[in-house]
């Protein structure tokens, strides 16, 4: 039975050939492309330098790709993060041609346009852990800062839990764009204003302090209040907008700075941002159930 | 000894520093927008202390129109961020997003407030300018 059902499952023999032809087509090499690496380990090395390898490759391979190809057969010691091969996890975010990718999402030829070159290097405005990997203790701990947790003062529903809480969908689409973030520090070395300003909290956390304030789960807006409202805070932001063009995930964090500014001069004014969201009571699950 | 630490530090760090604000080739318009915000804000000081030295005095004819179209591209822009800041021209956030998703912010109702201050700052420094070269000299 299970063999039957298997069979009616099993692709045309022409439609697999024509899936395997595309399928050889895509991996085919088609030009050469030079790679142009940077290579720096600050605990060894007086200075940067650039290592150069060429390479064949085609349509479908990426630049993470390519590199794991060059450090396979090629330089040994190259440094780079990586860890889900496919845009979920941000470990591969470095600056490819100048422009902040994430390395396995960004094919060679796509970077390599018209020219044969790709240059890789280290995210701009992040310490250089070694070759292209980036240090991000910084970087979690401005994102630590902003408190990216629900905050409640209700203790006892809190230990005792009587239900989920209460949220409707409009509710849910205020703060769901900024859940998709990854952490791959794109939006933070894209920003012209971190590029002077060490201290600045940055696009991710702030995005992030905005995404928890707007929750209706959430009441705790004044304990943010004190991080964000400040001179390193959202009021650094003026909207260069270039943390949203470079985000690998859409979530669109200019947005949620410019959203977060709103809000505060809002309060500033008398204006409460929501009441924390209820917990459904107990007895309704218990009818459901019935 | 020292120096060669300072020169470590500079690598190691890897900040872009002024150079960053400037970097705007390989992004969206709104980057070159802040790129020239800051060089007009910071000659609009430059002004302004000159002009406090001595109330009176003025660059001269084309310096004037040039002062011009500095003040008008800051005042232009100025709005722009002014509209996008109180969240009035940067939309809502997404519930569902395309697999290719550009962002809201940047692309969506902000654009035609972008194109408004251009046309504005062109308007504007037209009308200065005029004024500068032509309407100034006439009154001596």
């Amino acid at each position: 039975m299970a063999s039957e059902e298997a069979k009616e499952y099993v692709l045309p023999p022409e439609v697999l050939e024509e899936t395997m032809k595309a399928s050889e087509e895509l991996w085919k090499p088609v030009r050469k492309i030079k790679f142009r690496i940077y290579k720096y380990n600050p605990r060894k090395d007086y200075a940067p330098y650039w290592e150069e390898h060429e390479l064949e490759v085609s349509r479908g391979m990426t630049v993470l790709d390519a590199l794991l190809i060059i450090k396979g057969e090629a330089d040994h010691s190259l440094g780079l993060r990586y860890s889900c091969r496919m845009g979920l996890c941000g470990s591969c975010a470095m600056m490819i041609n100048g422009k902040q990718m994430l390395a396995c999402q960004t094919r060679v030829l796509e970077a390599a346009g018209s020219g044969d070159v790709v240059e890789l290097r280290p995210l701009d405005n992040f310490p250089v852990e070694r070759d292209l990997a980036a240090d991000f203790t910084s970087f979690f701990e401005k994102h630590r800062a902003v408190k990216p947790w629900i905050i409640r003062n209700d203790d006892v529903e809190l230990n005792n839990p009587t239900g989920p809480y209460k949220q409707t969908v409009d509710e849910y689409a205020r703060y769901y764009q900024f859940t998709d973030c990854i952490k791959c520090g794109a939006c933070l070395s894209a920003c012209p204003t971190a590029a002077t300003d060490y201290e600045y909290l940055g696009p991710q956390a702030l995005a992030q302090a905005y995404r928890y304030i707007v929750d209706t789960r959430d009441n705790g807006l004044d304990v943010r209040i004190s991080v964000v409202d400040t001179e390193h805070g959202c009021w650094r932001c003026h909207f260069a907008a270039s943390c949203s063009d470079v985000c690998p995930r859409g979530v669109d964090p200019a947005q949620g700075i410019q959203l977060l500014k709103k809000l505060l001069i809002k309060r500033k004014f008398g204006f409460k941002p929501h009441k924390p969201a209820e917990a459904l009571p107990a007895k309704v699950k218990a009818e459901k159930k019935g | 000894m020292e120096a060669e630490s300072e020169f470590k530090e500079y690598y190691a760090k890897n900040m872009r520093g002024i150079s960053g604000w400037f970097k705007a080739r390989v992004y969206t318009i709104e980057r070159w927008l802040y790129a020239a915000h800051r060089i007009t804000g910071i000659l609009i000081v430059l002004f302004v202390l000159a002009h406090f030295y001595s109330t009176g005095w003025h660059p001269g004819l084309w310096w004037d129109a040039l002062l011009g179209i500095i003040v008008t591209f800051h005042t232009a822009n100025g709005i722009r961020l002014i509209l996008a800041e109180l969240g009035f021209a940067v939309g809502k956030p997404l519930l569902i997003k395309k697999p290719s998703q550009r962002p809201v912010s940047i692309e969506g109702v902000q654009r035609y407030v972008v194109v408004f201050a251009l046309v504005l700052f062109v308007v504007l420094a037209a009308i200065w300018a005029y004024y500068a070269l032509v309407v100034q000299p006439m009154m001596g």
